[in-house]
């Protein structure tokens, strides 16, 4: 009887609305950032230096080659246009310092003139962001290993041909549809003439400093990357075609 | 039940139910089942542009013009060039594989000293100091028809002393022997398939694997209005698309050429040659058609028949393969006729004291080789010669394991073709003197050598290095290195055929049908897609070859159901096939196309060394072929092979 008494005055629904509340909380604010890890990208690559300061444009890394793929992220042979590192001639000369190749840390501090004359950047900072490209990528003849916030698994075929003529403008008619698609605060204000802030980080073209990559500790992927659902939605919305093999070659 | 626990278990309860009102649950679901997809053994695609790599491909005998595909720089596939006309965007069986077998596990890693790896350095010294014991007992033998590496290592043997350069048989050898040995012409024989109005490929298997397969196949498919025939002991994939085939045994192939020439000669036509009145003699005196026939079985009408089409065509062309006497018949009958047949100008040499080309297929690897000293390039005697080939020591270059790299006592691993400088100058059988050049495609990921840039290092040859070599070799064609790096190819128009001799003496002996002494004929043929003397089958042809090449590791021999019956056998039997010295299992199948009293065997098979895709596939044809002396030709054939049959 005693025990039934207690229960009653400690029981009933609170328990049950307790713990049914601390899972809501925790399954909404807390537990969807656990699953992920913030991963940096390789080196400090700053648009904002390469677009206002340079004057460069998006083509000029990012373009559509002759047969209509997509070059993405620039190679080694791009970069050099302008980082005018000669790799032979930097490794004769960090092998007549006697310094291992691998070893950049000491070729940096070796600060040796035939890479610290062609380095194009003036502030100290900037200027060890291009060295560390330099030393460890250009030189070595290895390509910058850069995250894609965007990465799509092979068994999805992309063409950034197919989707260069999307309209930011044209879309906004339709972004309550889009809302779970595309950040609405794409939409907002006067649309910039080029359509990449629909799926890529949201003018990405002026930033300094590169946001996190957020990795999915469980798939691989990207927190960026686009869900299949959300390809089917606007597909399905622009009186597009659906079909598997439509992405799926 | 205490008060607590009872709580525990009802926040417990409304905890799970507030989850599944979360994303977490279904989220992480979702996560999972991506997570089961991204196991680290899938393979994972390489991005970046996609480009067609112009070079040149040595796996076939003839070489292909090609493109290697590539995906940021690495080579994923081969095809076509169209700006080459060697190609014309068509690709061989063998070469259509070459990024599978420059990947290939079989490759050779580094340099082998009976079976113990050694350094380059080491080996440089090993082979210059046999070099020096050898003396002038030095002998070469290569496995590439066109590439300016034969200069480099003709240039050392002469540097040596030795004239030992030996190429492994085919019908450039036999052509060359025939043409500028027995005829006194010069330049290298040319056919030209596509402008020709009546063609006869005397046991020329064009459009499958007789000289260059790509050229020939795209000549025939733009000569919509040539009539085509094949003559030939069995109806090949070539004889499948003619207008006619001709059933002829290939040791008659000579004595059917000149029952032809009966008619031709009949006719009238004529040769500004000495010996032209002798030549006419022993063809109207020897090879009447009604003597042609009794000899080889053929027809006398369908000789007629063939020689009406000659003569009225305008520009008529006769193609051989097979005996020098065959090549010899045929290149006097396009004497007789004019037409396709053109000589072409050979191309000034990179390296002074090397051989001429013509001069590099003198000597005869079927009579026998033996040496103190021996280089062997690319070529896989141990497998297709494995009697005639004797060394006191033998050096290797190759860039797969092979069985005459097993049996070498050093073994010298070459770049792929797409890993190398490579050339390709005027492959047998094509209509113009062409010259193409190919640069690396990929980087070499193993410790490997160009073979001539080792020869090189060993002899004062007056370059050093191969790139250098073939520079040299570029301007002596008077070509453009840009031009052809980038995939064109220089090309220089044959001329007439302007012949000394029609070989008449020669030509009535050697023309003389000789069969061996075993029960059935042995017509051995060569399919691309099977392999060659020198190339095993390669990583994707397997799926390609057909049930009546190969049944499951047995390979299929083809008859003819008369031939069948005269050995008690039927489709599906297990039989021995005995000839020369060697012996061969196959499984018996039935085909019409292939004349009465004759055995079709496929060459290529039987290794035993290798990949999986060829090693201990089918058998060895090469080990029962009979090599008979053309005495009066002064050459040895293995047509006229025979051999016996019995059921296992």
């Amino acid at each position: 009887m005693e025990e039934r008494k207690a229960s009653k005055r400690c029981g009933g629904a609170l328990p049950f609305i307790i713990g049914f509340l601390a899972t809501c909380v925790l399954g909404w604010a807390v537990i969807p950032g656990m699953f992920y890890e913030k991963v940096e990208q390789p080196i400090w690559f700053s648009h904002a230096v390469h677009v206002d300061g340079e004057g460069m444009d998006c083509e000029s890394c990012h373009y559509f080659r002759d047969d209509g793929s997509y070059a993405g992220f620039p190679t080694n042979e791009v970069c050099a246009e302008c980082h005018a590192v000669d790799p032979e001639e930097a490794m004769e000369a960090i092998a007549e310092e006697g310094i291992d190749p691998t070893d950049y840390e000491a070729i940096m501090k070796a600060e040796l003139g035939v890479i610290e004359d062609n380095l194009a950047s003036s502030d100290d900072d900037k200027m060890q962001a291009e060295r560390e490209y330099v030393v460890k990528y250009l030189i070595q003849g290895k390509e910058v290993p850069w995250l894609n916030y965007q990465y799509q698994p092979d068994n999805v075929y992309f063409s950034h041909k197919a989707h260069a003529e999307l309209d930011i403008a044209e879309l906004a008619e339709m972004k309550k549809e889009l809302s779970d698609v595309v950040d609405p605060a794409v939409f907002e204000g006067e649309a910039p003439e080029q359509n990449c802030n629909l799926c890529h980080v949201k003018d990405i073209s002026t930033n300094d400093v590169p946001p996190a990559f957020e990795r999915n500790i469980l798939s691989g992927y990207s927190k960026m990357t686009m869900k299949m659902w959300k390809c089917e939605r606007c597909h399905a919305l622009k009186g597009q075609p659906n079909a598997c093999y439509t992405c799926h070659k | 039940m205490s008060v607590a626990r009872r709580a525990f278990i009802q926040m417990s309860v409304g905890a799970t139910v507030g989850i599944l009102f979360t994303p977490t649950v279904w989220k992480a679901l979702d996560d999972v089942s991506i997570w089961t997809q991204n196991w680290p053994w899938i393979p994972t695609l390489k991005y970046g542009e996609v480009k067609g790599v112009p070079t040149v491909s040595k796996m076939c005998e003839s070489g292909c013009a090609v493109k290697v595909r590539t995906v940021a720089g690495e080579a994923f596939g081969t095809e076509g060039n169209m700006e080459n006309p060697l190609s014309g965007g068509g690709v061989c069986p063998l070469c259509a594989n070459g990024v599978q077998v420059m990947n290939s596990p079989s490759r050779i890693k580094a340099p082998m000293l009976n079976g113990e790896e050694i350094t380059w350095e080491k080996a440089q010294e090993v082979v210059a100091e046999k070099l020096e014991a050898a003396g002038s007992k030095v002998a070469v033998i290569s496995g590439d028809q066109t590439g300016t590496v034969n200069e480099v290592f003709s240039a050392l043997l002469a540097d040596k002393g030795s004239d030992a350069f030996y190429t492994m048989p085919c019908d450039m050898q036999a052509a060359d022997k025939a043409w500028t040995g027995l005829m006194g012409g010069s330049g290298q024989v040319g056919y030209d398939l596509e402008n020709s109005d009546v063609v006869l490929l005397a046991g020329a298997d064009a459009l499958e694997s007789w000289g260059p397969t790509v050229a020939n196949l795209k000549a025939f498919a733009a000569n919509e209005s040539g009539k085509f025939y094949f003559a030939g002991p069995m109806q090949t994939k070539t004889a499948s698309v003619t207008d006619k085939w001709v059933p002829v045994p290939a040791e008659g192939m000579a004595a059917f050429t000149l029952g032809i020439a009966y008619y031709v000669l009949q006719a009238g036509k004529t040769a500004p040659v000495a010996d032209f009145g002798q030549f006419k003699a022993m063809v109207m005196n020897d090879y009447s058609p009604a003597k042609v026939e009794a000899a080889t079985g053929v027809k006398a009408d369908m000789m007629a028949a063939i020689a009406k089409d000659l003569l009225a065509a305008s520009n008529p062309v006769v193609v051989p393969g097979g005996s020098v006497a065959a090549h010899g018949a045929a290149f006097a009958l396009n004497l007789l006729l004019g037409g396709g047949m053109k000589a072409l100008p050979e191309f000034g040499k990179a390296v002074g004291t090397a051989m001429s080309r013509s001069e590099m297929l003198k000597a005869d690897i079927l009579e026998g080789v033996s040496t103190d000293l021996l280089f062997v390039y690319e070529a896989n005697p141990a497998y297709a010669l494995p009697e005639q080939v004797k060394a006191g020591f033998t050096v290797a270059f190759d860039s797969v394991n092979t069985e005459t790299t097993a049996a070498a006592n050093l073994v010298l691993p070459t770049p792929h073709c797409y890993e190398r400088f490579e050339d390709l100058a005027s492959p047998y059988g094509v209509v113009s003197a062409t010259y193409s050049l190919g640069a690396p495609v990929s980087k070499a990921t193993l410790n490997v050598k160009n073979a001539a840039d080792f020869i090189l290092g060993l002899a004062d040859l007056g370059f050093e290095t191969y790139e250098e070599v073939l520079e040299a070799k570029v301007e002596a064609v008077g070509a453009d290195m840009d031009e052809l790096v980038e995939g064109g190819a220089f090309v220089a128009e044959g001329d007439a055929p302007v012949a000394a001799s029609m070989a008449a003496s020669e030509l009535g002996k050697a023309a003389v049908p000789v069969k061996g002494s075993g029960s059935v004929g042995l017509a051995p043929y060569t399919l691309l897609n099977v392999g060659t003397a020198n190339q095993a089958t390669t990583p994707n042809a397997p799926c390609t070859i057909s049930n009546n090449q190969l049944v499951g590791d047995y390979m299929v021999v083809m008859m003819a159901s008369a031939t069948a019956k005269q050995l008690g056998v039927e489709v599906g039997t297990k039989v021995k096939l005995s000839g020369g010295n060697g012996e061969c299992e196959a499984l018996v199948q039935i085909f019409e196309g292939v004349l009465p009293g004759i055995v079709a065997a496929p060459l290529g098979m039987g290794h035993t060394v290798g990949d999986e895709f060829s090693k201990g596939k089918g058998d060895n044809v090469y080990k029962i072929l009979t090599v008979s002396s053309e005495a009066a030709a002064g050459a040895s054939t293995w047509a006229g092979s025979t051999v016996n049959v019995a059921k296992i």
